[in-house]
């Protein structure tokens, strides 16, 4: 069942082998448009490009991490209509879930890597020790550090999934004994797509996926190289306790009136006005709730060094809110052109660094 | 939904953007469709929306990669369509301003494939007929 393009067969026939009808991949089609706020009409054209496309060889690698970001996006799955991103792409390498071991799961690799060479999307959890060449963290007698360049050479892009690949994460908190640093300071001549979060959110992740293979490129990002389908807007802006801030009506500890209320978390340290993430409208749990629904403030864990931003209960404070790194730019890349895109993001990154340092400068000048 | 829950004066835009596309649809067969699920609807939004929309002549469910219901509404050419995901939450829910939504329509590929296994039991049982 191979239309001869495709030795691997392409989605529409596997979909057909397994008895799921056009129907099923139409009806997911509308999930994603949905979720990747793409109009509605387009989901039958994304339908007929999904049925003709290969699936998508993946790649996973998993650095210094907790694991938290594969239990996101498979334990929140059931096997119903979101499930079909896992009919889209054929995970041919992921240490946690694949069947073999040893020797032979490095094969496995090796064969995915030779079977579709310049086409496969290296997925890395985690970040990268680059400390004493990288070995505090190694895996098959190889370091993190190497194996992470010798993959992403034959890769056709690279997504960073979690905040510890997209940032650094946990691991590149001060002190930083292990010297992280996100995949980005690592992969420079391949598109790298940042999808953060302590975890990510799953939809975020097989959002991405999918629109890579069904449109053949990369997805809008932001400055930092985020899709902003998913990171467009910040937590404040869509929270359901917004006009609780309009207001001026805020919960001043965890067990006051206003907490009992549903006030805004602002003074008790939400970090929602500086956090783009799409938590609070696709929320979490299957759509229960999110962190701040739950009573708690924001972490801010999609963004940079979210772990060393001062007290997780201390209110934003002014430096904090006027980093341009966080309110920045954005930036367009494709899978193809896909290099010279993401160095406009990295630019534009380096430009709002270059900003914030200014900002900082000028502040301190005025400074008594 | 709640007759409690507070109301935003989004279900008029809806039924105001839902009138000019049906109006299109009338004049040129132009289709559209609104996706429900990206637009901050309360609950006393949804249920003033469903209720002004009303039910219609046709409903129709089926399971295919999880439950899903569609009707049309009291306005022909007006569907209500709602698919379901895990837990059974709303994964994805449109008003579609169409003849008929896609949803519905039986995909040329699974004819074909339909076609072809039709075919091939026929032609089994003919040849277990023929052996006794």
């Amino acid at each position: 069942m191979s239309d001869g393009n495709h030795p691997g067969g392409t989605i529409g026939e596997a979909l057909l082998a397994r008895g799921i009808s056009r129907r099923s991949l139409l009806k997911y089609t509308g999930y994603l448009a949905s979720i990747l706020a793409l109009p509605p009409m387009a989901s039958r054209a994304m339908a007929d490009a999904l049925a003709k496309a290969p699936r998508q060889s993946v790649i996973w690698l998993s650095f210094q991490e907790c694991t938290g970001c594969t239990e996101s996006l498979t334990r929140s799955f059931n096997p119903t209509l979101e499930d079909m991103i896992f009919d889209l792409i054929s995970l041919d390498y992921h240490e946690t879930l694949m069947a073999v071991s040893g020797a032979a799961a490095e094969e496995a690799m090796q064969a995915a890597r030779a079977a579709n060479k310049g086409k496969y999307v290296l997925v890395v959890d985690g970040s990268v020790s680059t400390a004493e060449g990288g070995i505090y963290s190694t895996n098959a007698g190889k370091t993190n550090l190497a194996t992470l360049k010798d993959m992403a050479s034959d890769a056709a892009a690279v997504l960073s999934v979690g905040t510890c690949a997209a940032f650094g994460g946990i691991p590149h908190a001060k002190p930083n004994p292990t010297g992280a640093v996100p995949v980005s300071e690592i992969v420079t001549d391949k598109p790298v797509i940042n999808i953060p979060g302590c975890p990510p959110i799953p939809e975020a992740i097989a959002g991405t996926v999918a629109y890579i293979i069904t449109f053949g490129k990369l997805p809008d990002l932001d400055h930092l190289s985020r899709p902003k389908a998913f990171f467009g807007d910040s937590i404040h802006d869509r929270c359901y306790r917004r006009p609780f801030y309009d207001k001026g009506l805020f919960a001043k500890s965890f067990d006051d009136e206003g907490a009992r209320n549903g006030w805004c978390l602002y003074e008790v340290g939400c970090k929602g006005p500086v956090t783009y993430n799409a938590c609070a409208t696709l929320k979490w749990n299957g759509g229960v709730s999110f962190p701040i629904q739950s009573g708690h403030g924001c972490l801010g864990c999609s963004e940079p060094d979210f772990w060393d931003r001062g007290g997780f209960y201390k209110p934003l404070s002014a430096s904090v809110m006027g980093n341009p790194a966080i309110i920045g730019g954005a930036a367009v890349a494709g899978i193809v052109a896909g290099a010279a895109s993401v160095a406009l993001a990295r630019k534009r990154r380096a430009e709002a660094l270059a900003a914030q340092s200014k900002a900082s400068a000028a502040a301190q000048e005025k400074m008594p | 939904m709640s007759e409690e829950s507070p109301r935003t004066g989004m279900a008029q835009s809806l039924l105001r953007e839902i009138a000019r596309a049906l109006a299109a649809l009338a004049e040129t067969g132009a289709c559209d469709a609104i996706d429900l699920r990206s637009l901050p609807l309360t609950g006393g939004d949804r249920a003033d929306l469903e209720t002004a929309l009303g039910r219609g002549e046709v409903a129709a469910t089926f399971d295919a990669s999880g439950q899903s219901e569609v009707w049309e509404t009291r306005h022909a050419g007006v569907w209500w369509v709602r698919h379901l995901g895990g837990d059974g939450r709303v994964a994805a829910e449109t008003i579609e301003i169409t003849p008929i939504p896609d949803i519905l329509a039986a995909h040329p590929d699974d004819i074909r494939a339909s076609a072809a296994a039709l075919m091939a039991e026929l032609a089994e049982t003919t040849e277990e007929t023929a052996h006794v």
